[in-house]
């Protein structure tokens, strides 16, 4: 885990040692090791002089960032109230039968997380998936399964 | 020939329909075509008719095309822009006429709209200073700055009637002089961009397709209040909208609009961006301010507001998005000019984001005042598959639905509460026959639930429990007392919570009893959910009298349900049916109907 | 600056909030997250009231409201006792089997409609946050507020045993749920999974503190701080006081 400390570090050193700067630096480490590591919490306390358990607090606060490692492909279902009168649920449940997951886990070879967020923004698509920053919109059944085919075959092609 | 340009819609609902590629692809077309003048091409934000996208507009011909793929450049270039010819195919047909239209600006969803906080977007290239700047960008700072003082700048906002775009409608220039007055310095100047309510999409247009104007709008603020510093707090999932804001921020202060001296008038001010964490609660804006400070973002009560301690505890004017693209108009054009759209006391336009069970969803910027009818049904061409019009729900979370009773009801901020909604951010979520009132208000409890923070014990608790009674009453275990429990918690939960937000969290269940009632005692006492949404209180049959036999539901049932002989009445085998409603949105002839759920009446 | 509260005229401070006034003059307001010298946390809601300003009557809660002359106030009103019953009942939901929640709710006459009353929930916590406010006021910040929504709870980072832990107890003694487990034997304290070596009183030999929090008070004041408990510092206190007294007058 020593590579991690450095990284974290390096991170961190992007900013001045203020508290207001705690949810920049805690994006970031979330964007680099898509989730935030145990040991970040307490290097961000010292440099900060915050205390860790106030950093813990805004880790499990914003949803933003996760404690758990979170799969390579990261899919958003949006249940906005738009999406969720077009039928969003239709596509959580076949999420959830094709990935063998519940929303807000990751599959077991690590490869998707599925999420359930409100409302993307995105509401004339709806109903709306995102799989990492990529929007699908007006979103079906087939559809779901196309695009999971889609990225699972990238995978295999080791793109 | 004027210079021709290609407007290519880059906004998120067109990107999501591979706009980019449309973009690029013009752009190595038009490389190697041989024209006299070659167009200029701008990748622009958001069109608003999303549904439609993706949107290319070509100028001066004021030719749109909707739907477009990048399949279709070669042929755009050959014949639009080459001869002049109009590609029929990709024109736009407007439901209300029955016709295809040319230029967008005839269409009926553009024809009642009246442009003044997304009066650039769709026009300009969001990261190009230069064609803000053409649009009279940055006049209205200049103005400000060389003459006019910082007491007539807060006149000029006061008069012109402006109200807070953002929720409750509270009066821009009121919150400004008050901040001014306060002899404490540093004093901020933020811009809520935490846009969370779902069905709502109108900041992230702004910032994504004209985030100069929010930047100008605030340099103006923090001049008429002297303050020199400024926060863009913008929601975690707008990527997009934050990189243009970015841009547009350098760019300013490349251009000496934002840093020391401004064009030379002795004034400072800077912006900095603060990515949110994702947390609905924070577009309140103790929360919000809470966050920026680098703390949890759990609002604190309010009874000194944040115009005399906000951020830092310091005196701080906070504005969405859509309040300060207002601005600089204001500021150009005068308050009169403001005041004379609109109604009287809710002056100025507001944009809608008109989505849910509507034929043209998408952002929509009308004079306050229109009614609700139009904007549904002029505007966004009435419900889709010609369904009945059941509610709308305005206000996000916060929000009431307003029955159809209401149509003609002219939306302001005024008209809205008084039925027991809001204005909120301006989301409008259409809703047909098929949409389960009692299973909505579940879901909006069951949102608020989620994103409470937690800190207040009627939201947090109180929330909760009313989502256990919904969530029984839509399993069929309801009971009438439940009713009267649901009113009595609304109430605490009204009067007691800290924030906004759980002040406010009742709303959906208090307007849906007060004006879906019955549909809610059809729930408890009949077992019975009439939009056959809430799968233990619906079951499906097939009417042999409307049946025509065609078979397109039993071709369609997942789980081979659905038996008959060709133009004979089909019958849905009650053992095998998993209650989808396929067969329901499939029948051409409407012989599928919806009964009640309990197992008892489902073996019947 | 006048303050009337049901009626009755309280002179109040400039700064004071309301449920200040109200404890300084004995008037009851109910409260679960509020105690003398910390401030005001607007968490449990309990201390609702209506505050009527000009012709105008809005509910506030009394521990954040900052008070001003003229100001009135009801604190019993019809509408702020069916709302009061409504929190508790929402307490009650939360932390069935809690002694003191179910003794305030007989106490206030609030039945919960049994249908919704699941026993089995073994939770104290009624999330007021006075723990957490006290660590803070420690110097220590070891536990906070984590999650949120319904989720929230208040931990260590990670739930484990936390470095800034000094094991002093403050947290267990603020706590008006009884919610803290806090447990000593054989002179170890074990609190927020962490084990304590406790330190004996030079007095009356009672294992009265731990280790690290006598160290962590020791740094703070800079000189080494004789062992003796609460108990026994009271009656040296007390004996103290006695001989001065007889010193100045003579035998009682």
């Amino acid at each position: 885990m020593t590579i991690d400390t450095i990284d974290i570090n390096t991170i961190i050193h992007n900013y001045r040692p203020e508290k207001r700067f705690t949810l920049a630096i805690l994006q970031d480490i979330q964007n680099k090791f898509n989730f935030i590591p145990k040991e970040a919490i307490f290097i961000i306390s010292d440099y900060l002089k915050v205390p860790a358990s106030d950093i813990y607090s805004m880790a499990t606060f914003y949803k933003a960032l996760s404690l758990k490692p979170k799969g390579r492909h990261i899919i958003k279902v949006c249940n906005g109230t738009a999406c969720h009168i077009r039928g969003s649920n239709t596509l959580i449940n076949e999420l959830t039968d094709l990935l063998n997951i519940k929303p807000g886990e990751t599959t077991a070879d690590g490869l998707f997380s599925v999420e359930i967020v409100n409302c993307l923004g995105a509401c004339a698509l709806a109903p709306v998936m995102v799989v990492d920053d990529k929007y699908f919109g007006a979103m079906t059944k087939d559809k779901v399964i196309e695009v999971i085919n889609e990225y699972k075959e990238a995978v295999e092609n080791g793109k | 020939m004027a210079s021709r340009k290609i407007l290519v819609c880059c906004g998120t609902g067109c990107l999501a329909n591979n706009s980019f590629d449309i973009y690029t692809r013009f752009l190595e077309k038009l490389k190697d075509t041989n024209t006299e003048v070659i167009p200029e091409i701008k990748a622009t934000g958001c069109n608003g008719l999303c549904e439609k996208g993706p949107v290319v507009k070509i100028l001066p011909d004021e030719i749109s095309y909707f739907k477009v793929k990048a399949k279709d450049v070669d042929e755009i270039v050959s014949k639009t822009i080459l001869k002049g010819e109009i590609i029929d195919r990709l024109l736009y047909f407007d439901t209300n006429s029955k016709k295809k239209i040319v230029s967008h600006k005839d269409a009926s969803f553009y024809k009642h709209q009246h442009k003044i906080a997304l009066r650039n977007i769709g026009e300009i290239d969001p990261k190009n200073i230069e064609d803000y700047k053409e649009r009279n960008g940055f006049e209205a700072l200049r103005k400000v700055l060389f003459e006019m003082t910082p007491d007539e700048v807060i006149t000029e906002v006061e008069k012109s009637g402006l109200r807070g775009r953002g929720g409750a409608g509270f009066p821009t220039g009121s919150k400004w002089r008050t901040c001014s007055k306060y002899d404490n310095y540093p004093k901020y100047v933020v811009c809520n961009g935490d846009e969370g309510d779902p069905g709502a999409f109108m900041d992230r247009s702004i910032m994504e397709g004209d985030p100069n104007t929010v930047i100008e709008g605030m340099i103006i603020c923090g001049y008429a209040i002297n303050s020199n510093r400024g926060f863009l707090y913008i929601r975690d999932e707008y990527q997009l909208a934050r990189e243009n804001m970015q841009t547009a921020i350098n760019n300013a202060r490349k251009h000496g609009f934002l840093g020391k001296n401004i064009l030379g008038s002795g004034f400072d001010f800077d912006l900095e961006i603060v990515r949110g964490g994702g947390a609905f609660v924070c577009g309140e804006s103790s929360a919000l301010m809470a966050s920026i400070e680098g703390n949890v973002g759990e609002p604190r009560a309010k009874y000194i507001r944040s115009v005399e301690k906000g951020l830092w505890d310091k005196p701080t004017v906070l504005n969405n998005v859509e309040t300060w693209a207002n601005i600089p108009p204001i500021i150009l054009n005068g308050a009169q000019w403001f005041k004379q759209i609109g109604t009287e006391k809710n002056s100025g336009t507001k944009v809608f984001s008109l989505v849910g069970k509507v034929k043209n969803t998408g952002l929509v910027e009308i004079p306050m005042g229109t009614t609700l009818r139009e904007l549904v049904f002029d505007i966004g061409g009435g419900i889709i598959k010609d369904r009945p019009f059941k509610a709308a729900q305005t206000g996000g979370p916060s929000g009431g639905c307003i029955p159809a009773e209401y149509l003609d009801i002219s939306l302001d901020f005024d008209n809205l509460s008084r039925i027991g909604s809001m204005m909120g951010s301006g989301g409008v979520i259409v809703m047909d026959d098929t949409t389960c009132m009692v299973e909505l208000a579940r879901y909006y409890m069951e949102f608020l639930s989620e994103e409470s923070c937690g800190k207040c014990t009627t939201c947090r608790e109180g929330i909760n429990t009313m989502l256990n009674i919904l969530n029984r009453i839509t399993l069929g275990q309801g009971r009438e007392e439940d009713i009267d429990l649901l009113i009595s918690l609304s109430e605490t939960i009204k009067d007691a919570s800290l924030c906004g937000l759980g002040k406010t969290a009742p709303n959906p269940v208090m307007t849906t009893l007060k004006y879906f009632r019955d549909e809610y005692m059809e729930h408890i006492v009949d077992k019975r959910c009439p939009a056959g949404v809430c799968k233990n209180l619906t079951s499906y049959s097939i009417d042999p009298d409307t049946c025509i036999g065609c078979s397109a539901c039993a071709r369609k049932c997942p789980v081979n349900a659905i038996e008959g002989e060709l133009k004979k009445p089909h019958v849905i085998h009650k053992d095998k049916c998993i209650k989808c409603g396929t067969c329901f949105t499939v029948c051409p002839s409407g012989a599928v109907k919806i009964g009640g759920g309990l197992i008892e009446s489902y073996n019947k | 600056m006048k303050v009337i509260i049901n009626n009755i005229e309280y002179e109040g401070l400039p700064g004071e909030t309301l449920m200040e006034l109200a404890k300084r003059n004995k008037v009851n307001i109910p409260n679960l997250c509020h105690k003398e010298g910390f401030e005001g946390q607007g968490r449990c809601r309990l201390c609702m009231v209506e505050a009527r300003e000009g012709n105008k009557t809005k509910i506030v809660s009394a521990c954040v409201y900052p008070i001003h002359d003229g100001l009135e106030v009801n604190t019993d009103s019809e509408k702020i006792r069916a709302m009061r019953k409504n929190i508790i009942l929402l307490l009650l939901l939360k932390t069935p089997n809690n002694e003191y929640i179910k003794k305030l709710a007989e106490e206030y006459d609030v039945k919960a409609p049994e249908r919704y009353m699941d026993f089995s929930i073994n939770e104290n916590c009624i999330l007021c946050g006075l723990c957490v406010k006290a660590c803070e006021k420690m110097g220590t910040s070891a536990i906070s507020l984590v999650n949120r929504g319904t989720g929230k709870k208040v931990s260590t980072p990670f739930d484990d045993p936390s470095k800034d832990c000094i094991g002093c107890g403050a947290c267990a003694q603020v706590c008006p749920t009884n919610a803290i487990t806090m447990t000593e034997a054989n002179g170890v304290r074990t609190i927020w999974n962490k084990e304590f070596k406790m330190v004996q009183c030079s007095i009356c030999n009672k294992h009265y503190t731990t280790e690290e929090a006598l160290d962590f008070i020791e740094s703070r004041l800079g000189n080494e701080e004789e062992k003796v408990c609460d108990t026994c510092r009271k009656k040296i206190i007390s004996e103290k006081f006695k001989e001065s007294y007889k010193n100045i007058f003579g035998q009682p």
